[in-house]
């Protein structure tokens, strides 16, 4: 059924000016970009996306990507668990907290991470005599990207776990379930839609981060390297060709992620009605 | 002032909401659009107030065309189904809005708007709630000084779209009774939509029952009640009573019974006759063939009536039959009692949306 | 933090861990968030005041950094407000309209997102760059965009775009037509009602959109990084002087001026903070009573 433009006036200016907008500023460079990757071809795009440097950034990036969301997925759902469930002092200013990581700039995480992980940081020196260092390695780059990705998890569970009926707990206690029991089978199937979605919300934001890794990665070619400053490494010896067949690889994996989150999202709200 | 209507068309889509309505509003007159949901009744309100275009037709105000008159010219107030207060702004400016926004040349000072607005406050009597936002006031206060915001501008058509739908019931009763005395004091012509056939029977000084994007009638409350011109509006403005028989020699033939229907010439192998509950009397012996056989199943008492549920026995259809807790306390039924029906009422319509006849049985 | 393990609500019994399960899951949180909030955002001011308040002082003030901040400032006037107009545009067509293609709309609104930082200054460094698509044309006309202010303001944008009309369009959606047409009909021109009526029911959202675009245009990094060449005094943000700080392994410099963002992050959680709070207050007052 078409809704009534009938007498709100101004569509045509504002939608108008949404889609210039939209198209200055997002869709013609993003078109751009998918052309000059189109200008190398495919065994061009197919090499400069298959060089063992490249593969290995994939595989530091995405490895790492995936240990920071399931790291968050488990202490996330933890969190917001706490937060909704029990009282204890200062938990106000936790709650407010946990935005951190959207709000304090990446390059502030990083040097930050970087300078706490270090052999000699604070948190560093507890690892040192286990024979483990953190910053400039890969678990250094999985710390940094559990940083970036922590709120995504408690802010999807959070709500659900908020509006979750005290009745239904009620229902399995009555029914003789375990505490334990009433969690696994009634609960966290509830919350697993918006666990899902949260996660992947941490991995997609993580595959694409660049100013808390930089730092804290020591970006070792071949070991701890990520894809995005790889691509800023081929810019910066002029490989425009590499950084853009780079780019439009990391496009379409965003694009895919988008996708499968605006999905995951649908399925969650679908359960909540 | 007066309302044309005039061939009015409208579709959503593929969703036909209005079919060729027309439809003259008098002066001064209270008139309630009634119909089931989806019937185009809000559509056409809408319509009217300039929230809506047509598709075709014209609206005239006076005689005056003002089909593609905008809405902000169109002086009409419009009181929304929930009201649509401004939620930031206090009652005394929500009242006072439409005299806010005018151009400076025809806005009054602020003096005048002081003193408008608190009397329409008097009006609704609410001035007391001048400075309370609309989330503080019952779902009645809202209504009431909704309506105040639409007498602020001093329209000439006022509508009102489901005015009372969002109440409970006892707010609904009294609020009636008060829009109808406040029309009877201003004089505004009035529409307003309902789906609540006793509210637009009580209320207004004329209905028009809508359905499925058409006019089925228009009549004064006694004119729809008495003789609803359609099987449609029969059923919409109260509970009925379906027998399936056929029509023959000026009788009415439901299974064995036959009933007297006066008047009624022609011949007619199937046809539908329909009867009110409280037009049909339970007998305990039979009155020669003008009686349905049927067994009581339930006896339900609701206030000052009583309502009871009957089998026939023939069709083992279910009959519904309401009548004063008296009539019921000298009858003294019981539940699983072999009884009579005797319709003391029947109208039966003709295929083709008319009323073809009706008469009244024995 | 001393935990008081005690249950939200005392009535429901059979809801409620055993207090060891309590303590211990409360512990583990917060053991969580301690490894990965508090102490990286303790070390920010740790580090930043490690060599004493002059040395804090001189990091600050030093010309390079002032010339940073007023980059970083510039910027984020210009991406803000712009983002602020479109935001509202894309919420009022979006929100208050019917028309078709209206998701994939929302879809490409919310694009920007899910697109890695050094990516999105890389697409207009391949268009306004050197040898991008349009950059002889530009270099013809002695037009720099790119390693100069204005690709910092177009990359800025980007990494922006979606904030303010995310935060717009729900809440727009939820609110309806119906107080806009009251007031068309009351005789509001469409400017009258916007300014009225649409404006003020959705101020509190927008303002919350506002701050967090701010704070990412403040202290966006990565996309900044590419389009920006890095020459000191010129084309540095805070974020970037930062980085260049710190790698010349002048800790406590990089940290002093990464205090400035750690307390435009704290100012901005606690507006949003208080921001979320206005906006459920406002959720609840328009449920009607009746």
């Amino acid at each position: 059924m078409l809704k009534r433009h009938g007498v709100l006036p101004g569509f045509s200016i504002t939608l108008g000016f949404t889609v210039l907008y939209l198209s200055l500023i997002v869709l013609i460079p993003l078109s751009a970009t998918f052309l000059k990757a189109a200008t190398l071809g495919w065994t061009g795009f197919w090499n400069a996306i298959t060089e063992p440097r490249v593969l290995a950034s994939y595989k530091l990036t995405f490895g790492a990507s995936l240990a920071g969301a399931l790291i968050n997925a488990g202490f996330g759902l933890l969190v917001a668990w706490v937060l909704v469930r029990y009282e204890f002092f200062g938990k106000k200013l936790i709650d407010a907290l946990v935005d951190l990581p959207f709000a304090l700039p990446t390059a502030v995480a990083g040097i930050s991470l970087a300078t706490l992980y270090s052999g000699k940081g604070w948190a560093g020196q507890f690892f040192t005599p286990l024979g483990i260092k953190i910053a400039y390695t890969p678990l250094g780059v999985v710390v940094a990207l559990t940083f970036i990705g922590l709120p995504f998890v408690v802010r999807t569970v959070q709500p659900i776990l908020e509006d979750f009926e005290a009745e239904l707990e009620e229902a399995a206690a009555s029914l003789g379930a375990t505490r334990w029991q009433t969690f696994s089978r009634v609960i966290l199937p509830a919350l697993l839609p918006a666990l899902l979605t949260g996660f992947a919300l941490a991995f997609a934001r993580a595959v694409g981060e660049y100013g808390s890794v930089i730092f804290i990665a020591g970006n070792i070619p071949m070991v701890s390297e990520i894809t995005p400053l790889l691509i800023i490494t081929k810019l910066e010896q002029y490989d425009y060709a590499g950084a853009t067949a780079l780019a439009v690889s990391m496009l379409l994996v965003s694009f895919v992620l988008l996708l499968s989150i605006n999905a995951l999202q649908r399925w969650s709200q679908l359960r909540r009605t | 002032m007066s309302i044309t209507i005039r061939n009015i068309q409208k579709s959503f889509g593929q969703f036909k909401a209005l079919k060729n309505i027309n439809l003259e509003i008098g002066a001064g007159e209270l008139v309630a659009l009634l119909g089931p949901s989806g019937c185009g009744k809000t559509t056409l309100l809408r319509i009217i107030a300039g929230l809506e275009t047509p598709d075709t037709g014209v609206i005239l105000f006076h005689g005056e065309n003002t089909t593609h008159m905008h809405v902000r010219d169109r002086h009409v107030g419009f009181v929304f189904q929930h009201y649509a207060l401004f939620r930031h702004m206090t009652v005394f400016e929500n009242i006072a809005f439409g005299l806010r926004v005018r151009p400076k040349e025809t806005r009054p000072s602020d003096a005048e708007i002081r003193r408008k607005v608190h009397d329409l406050l008097n009006l609704v009597q609410l001035d007391w709630l001048a400075d309370r936002y609309p989330a503080q006031l019952s779902g009645g206060q809202r209504q009431r000084i909704a309506l105040a915001r639409a007498l602020a501008v001093e329209p000439k058509v006022l509508l009102l779209d489901e005015p009372f739908g969002a109440l409970d019931a006892k707010v609904r009763k009294e609020l009636r009774r008060w829009l109808r005395r406040l029309h009877d004091e201003l004089h505004i012509t009035s529409v307003f939509v309902t789906h609540d056939q006793e509210e637009a029977l009580e209320v207004a000084d004329r209905v028009v029952v809508l359905n499925e994007g058409q006019i089925e009638q228009i009549g004064t409350p006694d004119e729809v009640y008495d003789h609803p011109a359609t099987p449609f509006v029969y059923q919409f403005l109260g509970d009925v009573n379906l027998f399936h028989g056929r029509v023959h020699e000026g009788q009415a033939r439901i299974g064995d019974v036959q009933l007297e229907l006066p008047g009624s010439p022609e011949r007619r192998d199937s046809a539908v006759f329909y009867a009110r509950p409280h037009e049909i009397d339970i007998l305990r012996e039979p009155d020669g063939q003008a009686a349905i056989a049927a067994q009581i199943i339930d006896i339900r008492a609701l206030g000052a009536t009583v309502r009871v549920e009957l089998e026939r026995q023939d069709d083992h259809g279910i009959v519904e039959v309401e009548m004063s807790r008296d009539q019921f306390n000298s009858k003294d039924l019981d539940r699983g009692e072999s009884v009579y029906l005797q319709p003391k009422r029947l109208r039966v319509f003709a295929e083709r949306n008319g009323e073809e006849n009706l008469g009244s049985a024995a | 933090m001393s935990a008081i393990a005690a249950p939200s609500v005392p009535a429901r019994r059979v809801n409620v861990e055993p207090l060891p399960v309590r303590w211990l899951l409360i512990g583990l949180a917060l053991l969580f968030l301690v490894g990965f909030l508090f102490l990286p955002l303790a070390v920010v001011f740790g580090q930043a005041f490690s060599k004493g308040w002059s040395v804090y002082w001189a990091a600050l003030v030093e010309p390079n950094a002032l010339a940073a901040i007023r980059l970083t400032l510039t910027a984020a006037l210009i991406a803000v407000p712009l983002n602020m107009v479109f935001g509202l545009a894309a919420a009022w067509s979006i929100a208050k309209f019917e028309f078709p293609g209206k998701s994939l709309l929302i879809t490409l609104i919310d694009l920007p997102f899910s697109v890695s930082p050094v990516v999105s200054g890389l697409i207009y460094v391949l268009l306004f760059g050197l040898h991008g698509w349009l950059g002889p044309w530009l270099h013809e006309h002695d037009i720099q965009l790119i390693f100069a202010v204005p690709g910092i303001v177009l990359a800025t944008i980007f990494v922006t775009f979606p904030f303010v009309a995310r935060e717009l369009i729900p809440l727009m959606q939820s609110q309806g037509t119906e107080e806009e047409e009251a007031a068309m009909v009351l005789g509001a021109s469409g400017w009258q009602t916007f300014w009225h009526v649409t404006l003020p029911n959705v101020k509190w959202g927008l303002l919350y959109g506002v701050i967090l675009c701010n704070a990412r245009a403040m202290g966006e990094f990565g996309a900044v990084s590419v389009v920006s060449g890095h020459i000191r005094g010129l084309t540095n943000t805070i974020p970037l002087h930062v980085e260049i700080l710190y790698n010349e392994y002048n800790t406590a410099a990089a940290f002093a001026v990464a205090s400035l963002l750690a307390m435009l992050a704290l100012v901005t959680l606690a507006a949003k903070t208080a921001l979320e709070w206005r906006l459920k207050q406002q959720a609840t007052q328009s449920t009607p009573l009746a």
